[in-house]
């Protein structure tokens, strides 16, 4: 680091300004500056230039961070206006580590009062799972509803689906969360950095954010007059999945664009087990494939932007396009017996039945920053396509053959078109030296169109508007108070919707044949107030974290107006127009001891929902319109949770390092038809024990790390119908890689053995459960990450 | 505040209140097995003739409701829940498939419940008769609680 200072006029308040830049002398655009005691923040501008006014004379402590990058932090005594040049060194650490240790997330986590985990894109490289959320699934608290090998959603806490929102790049990723049978619509290559949230997140993100959030952007902003990119190529044996993602980035003085492309091929994947039992139907697998499982995906990200002083703006396009099987045995109204002679032919088809998904989106991020200010505009549209194919087969009363005056095809089970409209303001003002104030809007329209000879869900329109204010005072430099308020409302429009074929009604002992309403017309309209407040004191190496506050989240249209048959569970889904938002007060506690050998934290929660939206399996039974199913009803119960995560490490010697994640959650229906029973997909007590090893350098690798990680999961008895308790299981899974140096090239290689000993093991939390698919085998996973950049020569003037 | 009424008696509640409480986490089950039960797997049904179909249901608590699910499986889409294989006639386009779904009560306060449900397969309707073959005859039983159960059997309905 290199100091270099002027000395001017003396006067009563001082400014203190400064550049900060890379390794090779580059200026860093948009590294945080922040001084203490006085808690003054400044952004580098696009020549990495900062400043910071009225300041009194003094000894402050200034912190400089940078994802990415070592957190600078020194000391400073100001008695007149001076002139700093700040270096900062690429960090060499990853949050691979049990404890989250950047400097960066360190400084978040303490100004954020729940909380937080933070990850950037060597932890996914290095933890790389099938999809984008598998391989957050070590963090603690958050887990996954997985589908086959690449298909997973986010469980923080144990709750899923419409709880947990998705942000990329400021907008709420808008798909059909509420479906059970398909996946993020993110490019895991395509993510830089990722927030997650464990706890309710309402007062920022509004409805739906009651379980948690998990918040990613995408590449930061590449240095002045550079240019670079990443080629990334993976391999895995389990599922003989290869892919890869390409990527080209550059920068003039003030535009910047980035585009990139990524090709996923995968085939099915294999189990440790010769057959399966679905419900009471066994199916053998042929080679221990689970039939149909393949899949590919083929993704397109563009983006572009201009960087000034004080204003900023970011266009993002993406389009990702997936097509991938279903376990062909366990699809329809019952188990089915599948041509295997089709199906076994080759593990790398995909046949019906099957699903397309293309997400579409454009996105437009900007702020404008002057002095004490900064204001943020996001705006998005995204289009979520999705169909779901199988071959035409009667049940209930459709005709045995399919008519042909139809205007859908008879394959066609299912088809959800939906477009969301977002548009987002944000202001920051810095109130006084002690004081910062938030205000916010949230606006977003949906329109969701259905089609496919299956309903589960109606078209409907529905349009959310939420308001915010929300301050931060700092007492001292170690104590935070931070308090919130917000206000939603929402209305919803569904569409009423008549079955394509007839039915025998029976009336008065008369049968006459009729086109069943599936839905009716339905208005509703929702309005909410939640706050929140959160206190953080943070003394030397200790850190404490208190919160409470209360979220909401609206009913979704399937909540409301479901009415059909649940193609994988064999159930009849009925939704009830009249169930009010969902209310969850929370109260969470962070402590957390951290020195440079040792760290240990817990992040305890209690939770309760005096109406929490549970789909309730009864003991009916429906003709009509359930086909002869058994009838689940939604409604609405008090439910009580609790748990807490658990994290420690400590270095035994100076490249050794040992650790243990753990996680608990406890839930508790108080009212209704279950009451004593726990919520559906409940994870069980789980705890990851790591060993660590690192070489930061050695002759021609650098970063260079072996991990071994011990998962022990406990058996999970607490269950809830159509579920069958989930015996607990043990898994080993090992991690090598490093940063190979030849010349000035670097070659990023990550390589994992996931599940080392072929065990055979249930995951409670998959989707596969239910109908005893095992996880995953053993599965050798290779990623090589080769980034190569340079400087666009400039005119001579 | 209305909300630490909750949360505080919801607190002190826990320590009381033990994990492993008094609630049925057991499946209903259905016994093919008795004598007389039918159909059982590879029977034979008749068109116009009426049958009585005789299973026990038994649950450790409360039994809820059962429903019966007849249609064909000329395109042995499905197989059967039971061991022994039926052997299935050739593959068909249906014409005139019979088709029958009904939902039926079973008296409160029982755990075990012997059906004897006269059930009657009509020659054909009003396009016809119905086609004769393979076809599935599915069987779900559900308990007060809401666990359910199913068995698939393969039956022929055939004209005598």
């Amino acid at each position: 680091m290199g100091i270099l200072s002027n000395f001017s006029i003396a006067q009563t308040y001082y400014e203190l300004s400064g550049t900060v830049v890379d390794e090779n002398n580059e200026p860093l655009t948009g590294a945080t500056v922040l001084l203490l005691p006085v808690k003054k923040a400044a952004i580098t501008d696009a020549n990495g230039v900062f400043s910071i006014k009225d300041l009194t004379k003094g000894k402050y402590t200034i912190e400089l961070s940078f994802v990415g990058y070592n957190t600078l932090i020194d000391t400073i005594v100001l008695e007149e206006n001076k002139k700093y040049k700040f270096q900062l060194d690429v960090s060499s650490l990853s949050l691979q580590e049990v404890v989250v240790t950047d400097n960066y997330s360190e400084t978040r986590k303490n100004e954020v009062s729940l909380n937080i985990e933070i990850v950037n894109d060597d932890y996914l490289k290095q933890n790389l799972g099938g999809s984008l959320m598998s391989s957050l699934d070590r963090l603690p608290g958050v887990s996954t509803i997985d589908i086959g090998s690449g298909q997973s959603k986010p469980v923080i806490r144990g709750l899923g689906f419409n709880r947990v929102v998705v942000v990329e790049n400021n907008i709420k990723h808008e798909a059909q969360q509420w479906g059970d049978d398909h996946g993020l619509e993110i490019d895991q290559y395509a993510v830089n950095n990722i927030e997650v949230i464990k706890g309710p997140a309402s007062l920022m993100y509004g409805s739906d954010a009651i379980g948690g959030v998990i918040d990613m952007k995408n590449k930061n902003i590449p240095a002045e007059n550079s240019y670079g990119g990443t080629i990334d190529l993976t391999g895995k044996t389990n599922n003989d999945f290869w892919g890869s993602s390409v990527s080209l980035y550059g920068r003039e003085k003030w535009f910047f664009a980035d585009i990139r492309a990524t090709l996923l091929d995968y085939g099915d994947y294999k189990v440790p087990t010769d057959s399966v039992d679905i419900y009471s139907y066994r199916a053998a697998l042929y080679k221990n494939h689970l039939r149909n499982t393949a899949g590919k995906e083929q993704n397109l990200h563009f983006s572009f932007g201009i960087i000034q002083n004080r204003f900023q703006s970011q266009f993002h396009f993406s389009n990702i396009n997936s097509k991938n099987g279903f376990f062909a045995n366990a699809h329809g109204l019952e188990p089915r017996n599948v041509d295997v002679n089709l199906h076994d032919k080759s593990n790398r088809d995909i046949q019906y039945p099957y699903q397309n998904v293309n997400h579409f989106k454009i996105i437009n991020s900007s702020f404008y920053r002057r002095d004490k200010l900064k204001l943020e505009f996001d705006l998005g549209y995204q289009r979520n396509f999705r169909q779901e194919w199988s071959q035409y087969v009667q049940h209930g009363y459709m005709p045995a053959t399919f008519p042909d005056n139809l205007f859908f095809n008879p394959d066609l089970e299912r088809q959800f078109d939906k477009q969301v409209y977002s548009a987002n303001v944000k202001s920051y003002y810095q109130l006084s030296s002690r004081i910062q104030l938030n205000l916010g809007i949230n606006s977003e329209f949906q329109d969701n169109q259905i089609d496919g000879r299956g309903f589960i869900i109606p078209a409907y329109k529905q349009l959310v508007l939420g308001g915010f204010v929300f301050a931060k005072h700092n007492f001292s430099d170690k104590s935070l108070i931070q308090a919130g308020i917000r206000y939603d409302y929402g209305n919803i429009n569904i569409k009423e919707y008549f079955d394509w074929f007839p039915s025998p009604i029976v009336e008065t002992g008369d049968t006459i044949m009729q086109y069943l309403q599936r839905a009716a017309k339905i208005k509703r309209n929702f309005s909410n107030f939640t706050w929140s407040i959160g206190y953080n004191y943070n003394p030397e190496k200790w850190s404490y974290k208190f919160n409470i506050g209360k979220s909401f989240r609206m009913p979704i249209a399937k909540e409301l107006a479901a009415n059909g048959v649940n193609y994988h569970h064999f159930s009849y889904e009925v939704g009830n127009a009249d169930l009010s938002p969902e209310i969850s007060y929370q109260f969470d506690v962070g402590i957390e001891y951290s020195s440079s050998k040792f760290a240990i934290g817990t992040t305890p929660f209690l939770n309760y929902f005096s109406n929490y939206i549970y789909l309730n399996p009864s003991s009916e039974h429906d003709r009509l319109y359930g086909n002869g199913n058994q009838v689940f009803y939604y409604t609405q119960s008090q439910v009580f949770r609790y748990g807490t995560e658990l994290h420690a490490h400590y270095k035994l010697f100076k490249s050794l390092q040992i650790g243990i994640i753990g996680e608990y959650v406890y839930s508790e229906q108080l009212s209704g038809a279950k009451e004593g029973f726990t919520l559906p997909f409940s994870p069980p007590p789980s705890a990851i024990f790591n060993i660590k090893y690192k070489k930061p350098k050695t002759k021609f690798v650098e970063n260079a790390y072996l991990s071994i990680d011990y998962r022990i999961t406990a058996p999970q008895n607490n269950i809830v119908p159509p579920e069958e308790p989930t015996d607990g299981y043990q898994v080993v899974n090992l991690g090598v890689g490093g940063d190979i140096v030849y010349k000035k090239q670097k070659v990023n290689i990550s390589m994992q053995v996931q599940n080392l000993f072929n065990t055979k093991y249930f995951n409670h939390t998959s989707y596969y459960r239910l109908i005893n698919v095992p996880e995953s085998g053993r599965n050798f996973i290779l990623n090589i990450s080769i980034p190569f950049s340079g400087k666009i020569k400039q005119k001579v003037n | 505040m209305k909300t630490y009424k909750i949360i505080i008696p919801v607190l002190l509640s826990i320590f009381f209140y033990s994990c492993e409480k008094n609630i049925d986490k057991e499946k209903p089950s259905i016994d093919l097995s008795i004598q007389d039960a039918f159909p059982v797997n590879c029977d034979t049904l008749y068109f116009g003739e009426p049958f009585n179909f005789i299973a026990l249901f038994t649950d450790n608590v409360e039994l809820g409701s059962y429903s019966i699910d007849i249609h064909n499986n000329f395109d042995h889409h499905s197989h059967s829940t039971e061991v022994i294989e039926c052997s299935l006639d050739p593959i068909k386009t249906p014409v005139n498939p019979f088709l029958f779904i009904e939902d039926y009560d079973i008296p409160a306060g029982l755990s075990a419940y012997q059906t004897d449900t006269s059930i009657t397969i009509p020659l054909g309707d009003e396009t016809g008769n119905f086609d004769e073959g393979d076809y599935h005859f599915f069987i779900s039983l559900t308990d007060k609680e809401g666990w359910s159960t199913q068995k698939g059997l393969s039956v022929k309905i055939l004209r005598r």
